[in-house]
């Protein structure tokens, strides 16, 4: 269990996270999800006590610069290359489990896992960003820890890739781990996560299930097509709430009304219709209307 | 502290770096004893000196010595040129834990890679020699102190400067040319108020541990008024001392 109360860092005038508080439960994949910029990498920065600001987060209970071997309790990985370009993959978690009371051993064990064992004696510097991304996982998973925290790790890798480390990720969390997994495409996160936490500009936009976070910002419009497309409009437009854009020649995209609503103003007006469709946002198109001016929204309490 | 140790251990033997820098540092060291021995059959003391101490006092910066330096500037600056600072601290949080750990293995590297390099030095002069230089002598002791405190500064700059090019710089340039320029103005006479403050250039001073008969800065230590050995040490100490405190205040107050 993560709990993270009023994390605020600023950079001279700009706000680069603003009062984020937030809680990730252990059982299931949370998604930190945000466009680039947002300030996901600079939250888990915050958590992890490398950058210095405002808040506080508590790993069950405790700060993170108090475990006395953190890597065994909480596996970190912001940046997929942060490697020394000629120490081998091996020698890097070597020099890593000697720092935290690691036998050497697991090293070889977590290179099997995430599949590079063939290239534990190489040097990273000819890694690919996804051999990049596996030793960053191998990285996060040296000493079994209990909390995952890792930053966009699915950056780079191949659609196969994407796929083993979603399997992965709900393995280790039906285990009972508390797995926090940043991304800033939510195509990526609906795969992975269960719940999510999304920000922009710095600020918390929505908190909860993934399927809630797409209700609550999904707008469905409708798709009008009729001869009398004017006359439509100016019916609808004298209804609350309801905004019609011409689409076309003869047709009408509505929102603010459903499609019964729609088609019981035609027929009062006395108008044909020729198509009444619904068409409802995609995940992305959701994503895109959350995040786009971030500033109009504000937290939502998680539900 | 062990397991920060062992981490900071494990780091500065797994870096090809180290292998290197320490073995030309024997190396060079090796071959200066053997040049000056094979060439100069009745030493002077200052000789002697300088065959043990890989050149002694003679130049402004010591050459096995500056080699050690640079390993203590990549035990902290190459965290932060490869982003590894970040693995480093996520595995010890606690920030001036993890940067003594760093100052003491690269400290006890320089003691024990300065000893053996003296060891080696001596017994290269043993067949040109009739008398074997002592080991226990002041400036043998300057010596290893002065390696250890060069390595240390190493350390602490790559830290307070966050990378390796700016500590490198800093390390070569002042003793080379900021220090060197000061000392000479110093002659001037317009400026022989500068000469008071020549004692307290801390790499001028740090060579007097070197200094067997007074050959530190071209053999004008005396005329300068540089301090003798130990004062200068301790001059030379305690600018080391300033630059590791800032360096540790700054790592524990900044974001990584």
């Amino acid at each position: 269990m993560i709990l993270a109360t009023h994390l605020g860092k600023r950079y001279g005038a700009k706000v680069a996270v603003d009062d984020l508080s937030f809680e990730v439960r252990p059982g299931m994949v949370t998604g930190f999800l945000g466009p680039n910029g947002a300030g996901k990498s600079t939250t888990m920065r915050l958590m992890l006590d490398l950058d210095r600001g405002a808040g506080e987060t508590l790993f069950d209970g405790r700060r993170f610069d108090t475990l006395r071997q953190p890597l065994r309790e909480i596996g970190a990985v912001l940046e997929a290359r942060a490697v020394h370009p000629t120490r081998t993959a091996r020698n890097h978690l070597r020099m890593l489990a000697a720092g935290s009371g690691i036998p050497a051993s697991r090293v070889d064990e977590v290179l099997e896992f995430v599949g590079i064992a063939d290239v534990a004696r190489r040097k990273p510097k000819g890694f690919s960003l996804g051999m990049a991304q596996r030793l960053g996982l191998a990285q996060a998973l040296l000493g079994d820890p209990g909390t995952l925290i890792l930053d966009e790790p699915a950056n780079g890798l191949d659609p196969h890739g994407i796929h083993w480390l979603r399997d992965v990720l709900r393995a280790l969390a039906a285990e009972g781990r508390t797995v926090f997994v940043s991304s800033h495409l939510l195509s990526e996160m609906s795969l992975m996560a269960d719940e999510l936490v999304v920000v922009g500009r710095g600020r918390m936009i929505y908190q909860g299930k993934v399927e809630g976070f797409v209700s609550e910002f999904t707008r469905s419009t409708v798709l009008v097509r009729s001869p009398q497309a004017s006359a439509l409009a100016d019916a609808l437009r004298a209804l609350d709430g309801v905004s019609v854009e011409p689409a076309g020649d003869d047709a009408l995209r509505v929102a603010g009304a459903d499609a019964v609503t729609i088609g019981d103003v035609a027929f009062d007006n006395g108008v044909r219709l020729h198509e009444l469709a619904t068409t409802t946002a995609s995940l992305e198109a959701a994503f895109m209307t959350a995040t786009g001016d971030a500033e109009e929204y504000v937290a939502v309490p998680r539900g | 502290m062990a397991d920060a140790l062992r981490f900071e251990w494990v780091r500065l033997r797994t870096l090809r770096s180290t292998c290197w820098l320490i073995g030309s540092a024997l190396v060079l060291n090796v071959a200066i004893a053997l040049l000056v021995a094979s060439l100069d059959d009745s030493p002077s003391l200052e000789v002697v000196a300088a065959a043990v101490t890989g050149g002694g006092a003679n130049a402004p910066v010591p050459m096995a010595v500056v080699l050690l330096a640079v390993v203590g500037v990549f035990a902290s600056g190459h965290e932060y040129r490869y982003g590894t600072i970040q693995p480093t601290l996520t595995t010890v949080p606690q920030r001036a834990r993890l940067f003594t750990a760093k100052v003491l293995v690269v400290g006890a590297t320089a003691l024990v890679v300065t000893a053996v390099s003296v060891l080696l030095n001596v017994a290269v002069t043993v067949p040109f020699w009739a008398d074997t230089p002592s080991l226990t002598d002041a400036t043998v002791i300057g010596y290893v102190l002065l390696a250890v405190l060069w390595a240390v500064l190493g350390v602490a700059f790559g830290q307070l400067l966050r990378g390796v090019p700016g500590a490198l710089v800093v390390l070569l340039v002042t003793p080379m040319i900021v220090e060197q320029l000061i000392f000479r103005l110093s002659y001037v006479p317009a400026l022989d108020w500068l000469h008071p403050v020549v004692r307290f250039l801390p790499f001028t001073a740090g060579l007097q541990l070197v200094s067997a008969a007074g050959e530190a800065s071209g053999g004008l230590a005396s005329e300068v008024g540089l301090f003798t050995r130990w004062p200068s040490a301790g001059v030379f100490a305690v600018f080391v001392a300033a630059v590791l405190a800032a360096a540790v205040t700054l790592f524990r107050r900044r974001d990584a």
